[in-house]
C-alpha cells in the first residue's frame, strides 16, 4: 500500500514544475514548493521556517478525534496540544502564532499550503496508516459486500484511477454519482466531514471528492444511493453508533481504539500525517499577486461567494437558520406558556415538574442537548437533524422565556387583579383583560434579546448536519481556505438578521400597544 | 343589605376577626374606624371575598356570598370597592378604565359605555383627562378616577379601604368631595378611614373596631363626643393627640414640624394657629435642656377648641421658668406671647411642663 502513495506523490511533482529540490527527501520532492527544503530550515530565529527539532517543547494543533490528534498526544508529551474542529481555524491559530504546527493529513496539508503561501510543509511523515471505510458494528454483511467491491476496484486498477484523478486533477471528468436513482432503490446513509479536500469537499454546492467517488461506485455497485450527511469529524463516529448513518467515509484512519467501536472495510488509501508550519520571512519571496486592499478584497469576494456559485449556499444556509429560528421561537413560545402556567399552577406537582424542566434546560450547554436529542433522544426515530434543532431551540427557548413569562406576570401589582375582581371580572377574565396586556409590555424588551440571542445560538446546528448559514461559511472556508472574508459575510448577515428581527418585535409590539 | 354572622378570619395562627355582626341597610352610610391592625380592611375585604373568611356568614341581599353556589363575580359587580393605592389598569387610559367594565361585563358598546364614562369623569371632575394614562395623574385624580370606574359599574354599595391614606395632604379633600357628594345622592358606602372628621361629618353610623370585633357602634355624635367603652375612649383622646418622643439634642427637627402640620391639617386648625403650634415648639425646645430627653405632647379638645401643650422631662432637670436664673429672654416673651397659661410642676420623677394656647381669631 505505500507504494500506492509514492507512486501518487511522484506525480504529483510533476504538477509543480521547476520546484523540484533534488537534496530533499526523495517521496516529497514533488511538492516541493511548499515543502521546506533543508537548507532553507533556519533555527528558530524568526527569519526562517521552523524546522522540527523543538517539536517536542512546541504547540502542535491538531484536529479533533483524528489520527493526528491521538499521535501528537502519545509522542509529543511535553508539548502543548489544541485541538480544532476545521483546518481553517488551524491555520488561523498558525498565522496569528497561536500555535507553532499544525498535524494534518498530506492531501490536505497540500491544498492548504497551495492557497496560503505562507504556509510550509515539514518533510516528515508521522504516521503512515491506511484510511477505510467505517460501518456500524454488527453489520458484517455490508463489509463483506463493500470489501468485494473494493477488491474488485483494486484489481483492475480503477481504484488506483480514481485517487490519481483525485490527487491530481481534482476528480477529473468525474461529474456527481451514477448511482440509480428511484423512490424504491435502498438509501445508503453515509457520514461525511465535508471539509478536507480533496478527499471530500464541497465543490458546486455538491459533495464531491475521493472517497464519494469511491463511497458511491461501491454503492452503485451493491444495489444501492448514497445520501450524505455532512457533520463535524468529532462527530461522525456517533452518528455511526446512534445510527443515523450506517457509514462514514471521510478519509477514516484504521486504528485500534476506532476498531472497539466501528468495523472496518479493506483500506484504500494511504495519507501520511504530515506537520504544517508558518514559513519565515526569509521565505516569502512570493508577493501576492493581488495587490491593493480593494482587489484583495474583491478577489476574496470572487474565490468565496461567486465561483461554483457559493452565494447559493449561504442563501441555503441563510433559509436554514431563519427556519430554525423562526419556528423554534414560536414553538418555544407557546411551550414556554405551558411551562409558564405549570410553574406558576398551585398544584406541587405541576410546579415541581416545570422547575425541573426549567432548571435542566438552563444548566445543561445547548450544544450538549443538541447532541444528546439528536443523537441519543431522537436517534431512533429517524427525525430530520432540521426537526431536532427546532425541537432543541425551542425546549431551550420554553425554558428561558416560561421564567421572563413568569417574572413579567408576577411584576405586575397583584393590586391590578384585586381591582378586576372586585369589579366583577372572573379570574380568568381579569388575567386577559388586566394582567397579560401588563405583563406582555413588561417581557417585550427582554423577550426580543430572547429571540435575537436564539438566532445566534443556532449557529451551533452544524454539528448535527444541518446546513445553517456558520455552517455554510465553514465548507466555503473548507475550500476557499480563506479564514476571514466567509466569517465576516456571515457575521454581517447575522448582524443584519438580528437588527431586522429587533425591528419586527418593535413593530409588533407598537402595534399591540396602540391597539389597545 | 349587607348581613354578617359570627364573621371570622385567620391569617395562620394570627385571629384577625374573632366575631364580627353586622347589618348595613340601603343608604346607610358606614365609617370604619380604629387603630392600625384591628382589622378593619380585612373587615371589607372579606366582605366582597378578596380575602377569604375563615368562618361566618355574609349575605348580600339575603345571598349568602359564602355558599359554593354563589356567583362571587356577579356578587362582586353589585359592590364596588376604592383601594388605598387606587389600582387603576395602567395600560388603559382614564376613559378605557372606566368603560372596560361596562364593554367587557355589561355587554355595553363602546360609543354607550364612552358616554357614560364621560359623565362620570365630569362628575368626578376630570372629564379633561380622558385620554391620558394614570401614570400622568395625581395621586387625588387617579382616586378620583377609581371612584368614576367603580361607579360605571353602577354598584348598589361601594366598599372604600382608607381612600386617602395614600394622599398627600393637599389631594385629600379633593377626594373627600367626591366622597361627600355621593353620600349627598344616597349611596350605600362602607368607608374605612383615618380622617375623623370626614367620618363624623358624612357617616350615618360609625363602627369601632378593636379585639377583633365590632367594639362600639353608634352615631357620629355619641361616638365622638360620648364614647360608651373604655378602649374607644383612649382611641378618641388619642386621635387628638400628638406624641412625639425625643431622645438627644439631635433630634430631628423637621420630622417633628411635618408630624405637626399633619396633626393641624387633620384638625382643620387655621394657617395662623398651625404657625403659632410651630413657633411655640421651637421655642420650648430653645430654652429647655435636651439631654435627658423629653416627650411631647399636642393634645386639641374639640369641646373646648384649645390646643395645649405638654412637655414632660426628667425630675433631675429641675424647674426651668419658675427658676430664679434668668432664661434666653427673647425666647420667654416669644412663648409668653403666645400661651394662655404655663404650668409648671413635679410629678413623681417627671417634670412637666403645660402650655396652653391662645385662640387666634
Amino acid at each position: 500500500m505505500t507504494t500506492h502513495i509514492i507512486g501518487f506523490l511522484f506525480l504529483l511533482a510533476t504538477l509543480f514544475p521547476g520546484c523540484a529540490d533534488k537534496d530533499a527527501e526523495p517521496n516529497y520532492t514533488a511538492a516541493s514548493s511548499v515543502v521546506a527544503s533543508e537548507k532553507n530550515l533556519a533555527k528558530s530565529d524568526g527569519r526562517g521556517m521552523k524546522d522540527g527539532s523543538d517539536l517536542e517543547t512546541a504547540r502542535i494543533g491538531a484536529m479533533t478525534g483524528t489520527i493526528g490528534e491521538f499521535y501528537v498526544e502519545e509522542h509529543f508529551l511535553d508539548a502543548k496540544h489544541l485541538l480544532f474542529d476545521d483546518i481553517n481555524d488551524a491555520i488561523v491559530a498558525l498565522r496569528s502564532r497561536q500555535v507553532d504546527y499544525v498535524i494534518t493529513a498530506y492531501t490536505t496539508a497540500l491544498l492548504a499550503s497551495r492557497h496560503n503561501k505562507d504556509i510550509g510543509l515539514l518533510p516528515k511523515k508521522h504516521i503512515n496508516e491506511p484510511a477505510a471505510v467505517a460501518v456500524k458494528k454488527g453489520n458484517y454483511e455490508l463489509v463483506e459486500k463493500m470489501n468485494a467491491v473494493i477488491h474488485r476496484m483494486k484489481e483492475d486498477g480503477s481504484l488506483e484511477d480514481l485517487i490519481e484523478r483525485w490527487l491530481e486533477q481534482d476528480g477529473g471528468d468525474y461529474d456527481g454519482p451514477k448511482n440509480p436513482a428511484g423512490a424504491d432503490v435502498p438509501v445508503l446513509k453515509v457520514g461525511v466531514a465535508a471539509n478536507r479536500e480533496p478527499m471530500c469537499f464541497v465543490r458546486d454546492n455538491k459533495i464531491v471528492g475521493l472517497d464519494c467517488e469511491l463511497i458511491e461506485t461501491i454503492a452503485a455497485d451493491i444495489g444501492m444511493r448514497v445520501e450524505y450527511m455532512d457533520m463535524k469529524f468529532s462527530a461522525l463516529i456517533n452518528a455511526l453508533e446512534s445510527g443515523r448513518a450506517e457509514v462514514i467515509v471521510s478519509n477514516f484512519t484504521v486504528t485500534e481504539e476506532r476498531r472497539e467501536k466501528v468495523l472496518f472495510t479493506e483500506d484504500y488509501f494511504t495519507n501520511p500525517q504530515i506537520m504544517m508550519t508558518l514559513k519565515g520571512a526569509d521565505d516569502m519571496v512570493q508577493v501576492d499577486d493581488a495587490s491593493g486592499l480593494f482587489a484583495k478584497i474583491k478577489k476574496s469576494f470572487y474565490n468565496n461567494l461567486i465561483r461554483e456559485n457559493r452565494w447559493k449556499l449561504i442563501i441555503e444556509g441563510l433559509k436554514a437558520t431563519l427556519i430554525i429560528t423562526l419556528f423554534a421561537a414560536l414553538l418555544g413560545t407557546i411551550i414556554g406558556a405551558l411551562v409558564c402556567a405549570m410553574r406558576m399552577s398551585r398544584s406541587h406537582l405541576m410546579n415541581g415538574i416545570a422547575r425541573v424542566y426549567i432548571d435542566i434546560m438552563r444548566g445543561t450547554p445547548l450544544l450538549v442537548m443538541l447532541m444528546i436529542l439528536f443523537y441519543v433522544v431522537f436517534a431512533s426515530t429517524g427525525l430530520s437533524a432540521m426537526v431536532v434543532a427546532i425541537i432543541t431551540f425551542a425546549l431551550n427557548m420554553a425554558a428561558y422565556s416560561s421564567e421572563m413569562f413568569r417574572t413579567s406576570i408576577e411584576s405586575v401589582d397583584p393590586g391590578q387583579k384585586e381591582a378586576g375582581l372586585s369589579m366583577g371580572f372572573t379570574k380568568v377574565r381579569t388575567f386577559i383583560y388586566i394582567i397579560l396586556p401588563q405583563a406582555v409590555r413588561k417581557v417585550i424588551p427582554i423577550y426580543k434579546g430572547e429571540v435575537i440571542s436564539l438566532l445566534k445560538m443556532t449557529s451551533i446546528v452544524g454539528y448535527i448536519a444541518v446546513v445553517d448559514l456558520t455552517k455554510a461559511s465553514d465548507i466555503i472556508r473548507s475550500r476557499t481556505f480563506d479564514a476571514f472574508f466567509p466569517l465576516i459575510v456571515v457575521a454581517i448577515i447575522y448582524f443584519i438578521l438580528s437588527w431586522l428581527l429587533g425591528v419586527g418585535i418593535d413593530y409588533i409590539n407598537q402595534k399591540v400597544s396602540s391597539a389597545k | 343589605m349587607i348581613r354578617v354572622e359570627h364573621l371570622k378570619k385567620n391569617f395562620g395562627q394570627l385571629e384577625v376577626l374573632r366575631d364580627v355582626n353586622a347589618n348595613i341597610t340601603k343608604g346607610e352610610i358606614i365609617s370604619i374606624i380604629g387603630p392600625s391592625g384591628t382589622g378593619k380592611s380585612t373587615f371589607l375585604r372579606c366582605l366582597n371575598l378578596l380575602d377569604q373568611p375563615s368562618g361566618g356568614e355574609i349575605f348580600i341581599e339575603d345571598e349568602n356570598i359564602m355558599d359554593k353556589k354563589a356567583n362571587v363575580a356577579k356578587i362582586r359587580q353589585k359592590m364596588g370597592m376604592v383601594f388605598q393605592h387606587f389600582y387603576l389598569f395602567d395600560h388603559l387610559t382614564v376613559l378605557q378604565n372606566v368603560t372596560i367594565g361596562p364593554m367587557k361585563l355589561r355587554g355595553k358598546s363602546k360609543v354607550e359605555a364612552a358616554e357614560r364614562g364621560m359623565e362620570l369623569l365630569k362628575m368626578v371632575g376630570l372629564a379633561e383627562k380622558a385620554d391620558a394614562y394614570p401614570r400622568n395623574l395625581s395621586g387625588g385624580q387617579k382616586q378620583r378616577v377609581a371612584i368614576a370606574r367603580c361607579l360605571s359599574m353602577d354598584p348598589e354599595i361601594i366598599l372604600f379601604d382608607e381612600p386617602t391614606s395614600a394622599l398627600d395632604p393637599t389631594m385629600v379633600s379633593e377626594v373627600l368631595g367626591v366622597i361627600r357628594s355621593l353620600a349627598k345622592q344616597g349611596m350605600t358606602m362602607v368607608i374605612v378611614t383615618h380622617e375623623m372628621s370626614f367620618a363624623r361629618d358624612v357617616s350615618t353610623r360609625i363602627f369601632y373596631m378593636d379585639e377583633g370585633v365590632i367594639y362600639e357602634e353608634a352615631t357620629p355624635e355619641q361616638l365622638f363626643d360620648n364614647p360608651q367603652r373604655e378602649k374607644t375612649r383612649k382611641f378618641i383622646n388619642r386621635i387628638r393627640n400628638l406624641e412625639y418622643r425625643i431622645n438627644s439634642p439631635d433630634y430631628d427637627l423637621y420630622a417633628l414640624n411635618s408630624e405637626i402640620e399633619a396633626f393641624c391639617q387633620k384638625h382643620f386648625f387655621s394657617p395662623r394657629m398651625q404657625h403659632n403650634i410651630l413657633l411655640l415648639t421651637e421655642e420650648c425646645l430653645q430654652v429647655v435642656p435636651l439631654t435627658g430627653g423629653l416627650d411631647y405632647l399636642l393634645t386639641y379638645s374639640e369641646k373646648s377648641s384649645q390646643v395645649s401643650l405638654e412637655l414632660i422631662l426628667p425630675a433631675s432637670t429641675g424647674l426651668i421658668f419658675s427658676a430664679d436664673k434668668e432664661p434666653d429672654t427673647i425666647s420667654l416673651a416669644i412663648i409668653n406671647g403666645l400661651t394662655e397659661s404655663l404650668t409648671e410642676s413635679i410629678v413623681d420623677d417627671s417634670l412637666i411642663i403645660e402650655m396652653i394656647l391662645k385662640k387666634v381669631k
